[in-house]
């Protein structure tokens, strides 16, 4: 994603006379950034992300910088006459990847969702959370620029709600936007993040205080790096606090979700980090 | 693009849902058309009656993904473009069973007038006979693409809606699909093979203005 996707003055309602669902909504989405959209039900959370996610033409106003983009419904029933697999690749091709490539990566996020023993099932018999797994997988698949998570959480198992926090790490850390609707307000705590809440029809952007403390789980990296030095570019985003506790030692302080971002960008790093320990945070230690 | 068509002619395929059109096609052409019947009324027979089967063909391919499914590839490529694709592959099955309908008509029909009297030269009437079975897939089209989704979204509406304009457009005068089935009717009476290539460009540009419609509606009307 190399320019924002933008939106200005973009309404939205359903039929020629129907009553607005969400008006005035101005809102730009940088590259590597992970924005939130709260709101109660019904205020029309799920039509601005399909606004975002292309599916839907505003009635007014303008979308510009449309960017490669994946989309993940809440619900994903799997009335569908093919196995995960065969879907996935149908999906990653459709996404842009080459056949072989798009088999390549279906096998990986079905594995990586815990659900590579469903490859082969039929998508008609896939439970209510392999058949999101496989929705999830779907959108991962191509790496796309701009993600779109309508709740996308909902019916996955702790593993792979797990999982799919630190895929949208990856996305974010990988220079793509991440936009999400989850009713769990510990969703992806601690991670840098933009915060809107759709109320009346109207976006308010609310500028989010720095995290509380006991904002979800925290994991702390020991990294040995250059004395004085910054932690590499790529991590800092995603720090929620860096102390230097000796000259060269630093103690770094991470979302959970965000731990293998970071890690990746210190072992990555020219000259590369030495993690010298990776441990979570406890709430005995906590402060 | 190619990526989409074989995913939208996979789903055709493997849902399995194309095989009651096509047996009911196959039925009515198993009543209507015998050997040794002349051929051009054979094929105007054969031609008229793929035009409903074309709109059902579009509405199996419009409404068979699950709507979560149709977001998710609305995204990947553009609601428009994806439901062309829709269009397109519902319009290759129709013309792909046509052309072998067309095909199989010719070779059991007598090349011979209503009459008997006037030898029809064979490869002539052939050609004339793809091309109105091509003018009434592109109608059929037309019509399924404005009766169903996004136009019309609850099968209550959509069907008989469907049903009713796909049955009208076949018989009513003034419609590209009757005038080239009426141009092989009246060419069986006089001999004379007609070249339905005017109802041909009708039918083309009409089935062009109603994707354009529906694809524009694909994002406008999706909910």
């Amino acid at each position: 994603m190399r320019r924002d996707l933008r939106l200005d003055g973009v309404g939205r309602r359903y039929g020629l006379r129907g009553p607005w669902v969400l008006r005035g909504v101005h809102l730009a989405l940088a590259p590597g950034t992970l924005t939130r959209v709260e709101g109660a039900n019904g205020t029309g959370k799920s039509t601005l992300l399909r606004l975002l996610a292309g599916i839907d033409a505003p009635t007014e106003g303008r979308v510009t910088g449309r960017p490669r983009t994946a989309y993940v419904p809440e619900r994903f029933p799997s009335a569908l006459p093919f196995t995960a697999h065969g879907y996935l690749t149908h999906l990653g091709a459709v996404h842009g990847l080459s056949r072989t490539a798009a088999a390549r990566a279906a096998d990986e996020w079905l594995e990586r969702f815990g659900a590579a023993a469903h490859a082969r099932t039929p998508m008609a018999r896939l439970s209510k959370g392999s058949s999101q797994k496989v929705a999830v997988a779907q959108a991962l698949l191509a790496e796309p620029e701009l993600l779109v998570l309508d709740e996308a959480w909902t019916g996955l198992d702790t593993a792979a709600r797990a999982e799919l926090e630190r895929a949208v790490a990856e996305r974010t850390a990988g220079g793509g936007a991440v936009v999400f609707v989850d009713h769990d307000p510990r969703r992806l705590s601690g991670a840098p993040c933009t915060t809107y809440t759709v109320r009346d029809g109207a976006l308010e952007s609310r500028t989010r205080e720095p995290s509380a403390p006991d904002d979800g789980p925290r994991v702390v990296v020991e990294a040995h790096g250059p004395q004085g030095a910054q932690p590499p570019a790529d991590a800092l985003g995603a720090l929620v606090s860096a102390e230097e506790t000796a000259p060269g030692c630093h103690r770094l302080t991470v979302p959970a979700s965000h731990s293998d971002v970071v890690l990746r960008a210190l072992l990555t790093a020219r000259p590369p980090w030495h993690v010298a320990g990776v441990h979570p945070l406890g709430k005995d230690n906590h402060r | 693009m190619s990526a989409l068509l074989r995913y939208q002619a996979a789903l055709l395929l493997r849902s399995q849902r194309w095989l009651p059109p096509v047996i009911l096609y196959a039925a009515f052409l198993g009543i209507g058309v015998q050997g040794g019947q002349p051929v051009l009324d054979s094929l105007g027979y054969a031609a008229a009656a793929l035009l409903p089967v074309a709109a059902w063909l579009v509405r199996i391919c419009v409404t068979v993904e699950p709507p979560a499914a149709r977001a998710c590839v609305a995204a990947a490529s553009g609601p428009g473009r994806t439901h062309l694709t829709r269009l397109l592959v519902a319009l290759l099955a129709t013309t792909s069973l046509g052309t072998a309908a067309t095909l199989l008509v010719t070779l059991i029909s007598d090349p011979e007038t209503t009459d008997h009297h006037t030898r029809v030269p064979l490869l002539p009437a052939t050609a004339a006979g793809l091309l109105a079975t091509l003018a009434c897939a592109l109608l059929g089209t037309a019509v399924g693409a404005l009766t169903n989704w996004p136009l019309l979204h609850s099968p209550g509406r959509a069907v008989p809606t469907m049903l009713l304009a796909a049955l009208l457009s076949a018989v009513a005068t003034g419609s590209p699909a009757q005038a080239a089935v009426s141009g092989l009717v009246t060419g069986s009476r006089s001999g004379e093979v007609p070249l339905p290539l005017l109802p041909l460009a009708a039918a083309a540009g009409l089935a062009a203005m109603a994707g354009a419609v529906a694809c524009v509606l694909s994002s406008r009307r999706s909910a």
